[in-house]
């Protein structure tokens, strides 16, 4: 039983994870917390599956394609639901307008795609049991994407430019940095990280409309739990989620696991507001 | 001659006796005009497969009545509305139907959200109404004297599901599973106590997310409290398809009980493997399955030849298709044998039906039944044999 614990909770724990970190890499150019993280995370499962059972491509050039639409998906939410409430950010009126594009992304895939579950492909057909790959994808995956990351930050240049526009928009501004085409850019990066989480983590959650809302839901806890743009906060956060509502899911069953995982969640924020690896923000007086 | 006021009341009150003491012919148009049968069906949407089904059934009738000559000369019109699994669209439709089509009959709807939304106004309009859903408190004859169901109610599921379990696969220690629904919840609930009711031991029952990526928990659970079978209340098909796979990686050969869902060809393509569909019983009827010699009951295998051709059976289910054709042929039957399209006529004439061949099954309602079909033909189908719309019979059966 542990070892399936430990199996299924580090692969949910991965693949919310991921979504956490789709959250933050918006949230850091555009102080913007979009709502339709977790149906990048859905979209990428859904065209996996389309790219790989339905059109034949194969597993590289699938990743790829999937990565690159869900990334364009994360470009036009930029464009429509986020730049134009930028000038209000204190009216919180980007809660509705991804709210909103998330809606239409789910509305259109139940429509176009299925509302039934659909099969997604084994990638690389390798382990069974508790080792199968659908258990270590999704961790492989947000290994990759946390180095990934942590090099684009701290050695190139657009790394560095995105850090200062999530440090100080105006400050990099008035450096001459283009902020709006870094945001765009960030955004389309949210949009690939996201199609990465969907893709890893696809023969476990299927290619399934409904997937959006859920992975919504528990990609925002490692938001909450490791401090908002933290992303080694959004890692460990996502883990442990998955793991304690996994042990939950043993010891107490399906149900009773959500009452859990909430409960644990506002007992963490009740004790750290900031997250558990969130710094107190200090205010000016 | 001039005309007083006295004169007019009184040749008027003659005028109005005269009519009154003379019976008004019947208009010869009511004799001759097609019988109209309104149609309400979820051809889009999410819930539209089983519609598409019966509407193959539906038009198919129609046509075959009217190529006989229909019926005492009139012929059957069908006025289907697609109402896309909505209730208020299926609300507006019905409105459509009784006030400005002046339909005879209604048929339909075929999802119970839809029909819970639309069964008082038909009520209200004494409209004759015939359907497929199965929610139990959709029936009800004092409360909606003109509503028959013509499929089985959720209760007739569940005994058939027991009788099987009980009888057949020789359970004694069950787990009872359902999603988190509505529906989910409350065909668990039931179908645990009914269970219970009847001497068996509940040893698991739980409810699971549909969107639960690992069952393995709940299955543990279940071998561990020694369940002997897993009866499953759920229309989703991603929660069995990784049921039945975490069963397959547990090496463990429970039989699978319940739901039509579990037929469902969704589930063929989400399986790690064939065997995996293996030892899972799906509600069927008697009349749409198959025998181990691959023949249905005589009725139904020379309407299959019929159909051969005609309509398509290899993306739908035979049941949803004879439902249909029996639907139109029992609004014809009444007004066959009650002389008239009259409301009062067309249920008076169901209310008095007994035994009646249809292809789906043999219906018998009363004034106070309208339950008509009969739990006696609600069998169990082996899962995974599909094949033409029709499955083989689940083992047990003589």
């Amino acid at each position: 039983m542990l070892a399936s614990i430990l199996a299924s909770g580090l692969a949910v724990g991965a693949v919310y994870a991921l979504i956490g970190i789709t959250y933050n890499t918006m949230y850091s150019t555009s102080r913007v917390m979009s709502f339709t993280a977790g149906q990048l995370g859905m979209l990428g499962g859904v065209f996996g599956s389309l790219f790989m059972l339905r059109l034949g491509v194969p597993l590289v050039p699938a990743l790829l394609l999937t990565m690159a639409a869900c990334a364009l998906v994360g470009v036009i939410t930029e464009f429509i639901a986020v730049r134009p409430v930028l000038k209000s950010l204190d009216q919180h009126l980007y809660v509705l307008s991804t709210l909103a594009v998330a809606l239409l992304i789910q509305h259109l895939t139940a429509l176009e795609w299925s509302t039934e579950p659909q099969p997604f492909p084994r990638l690389l057909a390798m382990g069974s049991g508790v080792w199968d790959e659908k258990y270590w994808l999704p961790v492989a995956a947000c290994a990759v994407t946390i180095i990934g990351l942590e090099y684009l930050y701290r050695h190139t240049l657009v790394g560095r430019a995105f850090v200062a526009i999530a440090e100080d928009n105006f400050a990099a501004r008035a450096l001459g940095l283009p902020e709006r085409n870094l945001r765009i850019a960030s955004y389309a990066m949210a949009g690939a990280v996201g199609a990465l989480a969907g893709f890893s983590g696809g023969q476990l959650l299927l290619a399934f409309f409904a997937n959006g809302p859920l992975l919504n839901f528990y990609g925002f806890i490692p938001v909450a739990l490791g401090g908002l743009g933290n992303n080694r906060g959004a890692v460990i956060g996502g883990i442990l989620l998955g793991l304690f509502q996994q042990a939950a899911n043993f010891t107490v069953g399906g149900i009773f696991s959500s009452v859990a995982v909430f409960t644990l969640f506002i007992i963490v924020l009740l004790l750290r507001p900031q997250g558990m690896f969130g710094m107190p923000t200090a205010r000016r007086v | 001659m001039t005309m007083t006021r006295r004169g007019l009341t009184l040749g008027g009150a003659g005028l109005a006796a005269a009519s009154l003491s003379v019976p008004l012919a019947t208009p010869a148009l009511a004799q001759s005009e097609p019988i109209k049968i309104g149609w309400l069906a979820a051809l889009t949407g999410p819930s539209s497969a089983p519609a598409i089904g019966f509407n193959r059934g539906v038009l198919y009738a129609a046509e075959a009545l009217n190529a006989a000559g229909g019926v005492k000369g009139r012929k059957v019109e069908i006025i289907t509305r697609d109402t896309q699994g909505d209730p208020t669209k299926a609300v507006n439709a019905t409105q459509e139907m009784i006030s400005q089509l002046r339909v005879h009959a209604i048929w339909g709807p075929t999802n119970s959200g839809e029909s819970l939304a639309v069964t008082a106004i038909m009520a209200r309009g004494k409209m004759p109404n015939i359907h497929p859903c199965v929610v139990d408190s959709l029936i009800d004859p004092t409360r909606y004297p003109n509503a028959f169901r013509i499929a089985p109610s959720n209760t007739q599921w569940d005994d058939a599901v027991r009788a099987y379990t009980l009888n057949i696969a020789k359970a004694k220690k069950v787990a009872v599973v359902g999603d988190t629904t509505g529906y989910g919840v409350s065909a668990a609930n039931a179908s645990a106590a009914a269970l219970q009711k009847d001497g068996a031991e509940v040893v698991y029952k739980a409810n699971i997310d549909a969107t639960q990526p690992d069952m393995t928990p709940d299955m543990l659970r279940a071998r561990n409290a020694g369940a002997q079978a897993i009866v499953i209340w759920s229309v989703s098909t991603g929660m069995i398809a990784r049921m039945l796979n975490t069963r397959a990686t547990m090496g463990w050969d429970v039989p699978f009980i319940g739901h039509p869902s579990l037929a469902s060809g969704e589930i063929g393509t989400l399986i790690d493997k064939p065997a995996n569909w293996e030892k899972v019983y799906a509600i069927g009827y008697k009349n749409c399955s198959y025998d181990a010699s691959g023949k249905l009951p005589p009725r139904n295998e020379e309407l299959l030849a019929r159909l051969r051709g005609k309509i398509n059976l290899q993306d739908t289910l035979l049941w949803w298709v004879a439902c249909g054709i029996d639907a139109v042929n029992l609004v014809a039957k009444a007004v066959e044998t009650g002389g008239s399209s009259t409301n009062e006529s067309i249920i008076r004439e169901w209310n008095a039906l007994k035994n009646y061949p249809g292809y789906f099954g043999d219906y018998s309602y009363s004034a106070t039944d309208h339950n008509g079909f009969p739990v006696s033909d609600i069998v169990m189908s082996a899962a995974s044999t599909g094949k033409n719309g029709t499955f083989a019979l689940a083992p047990g059966y003589g």
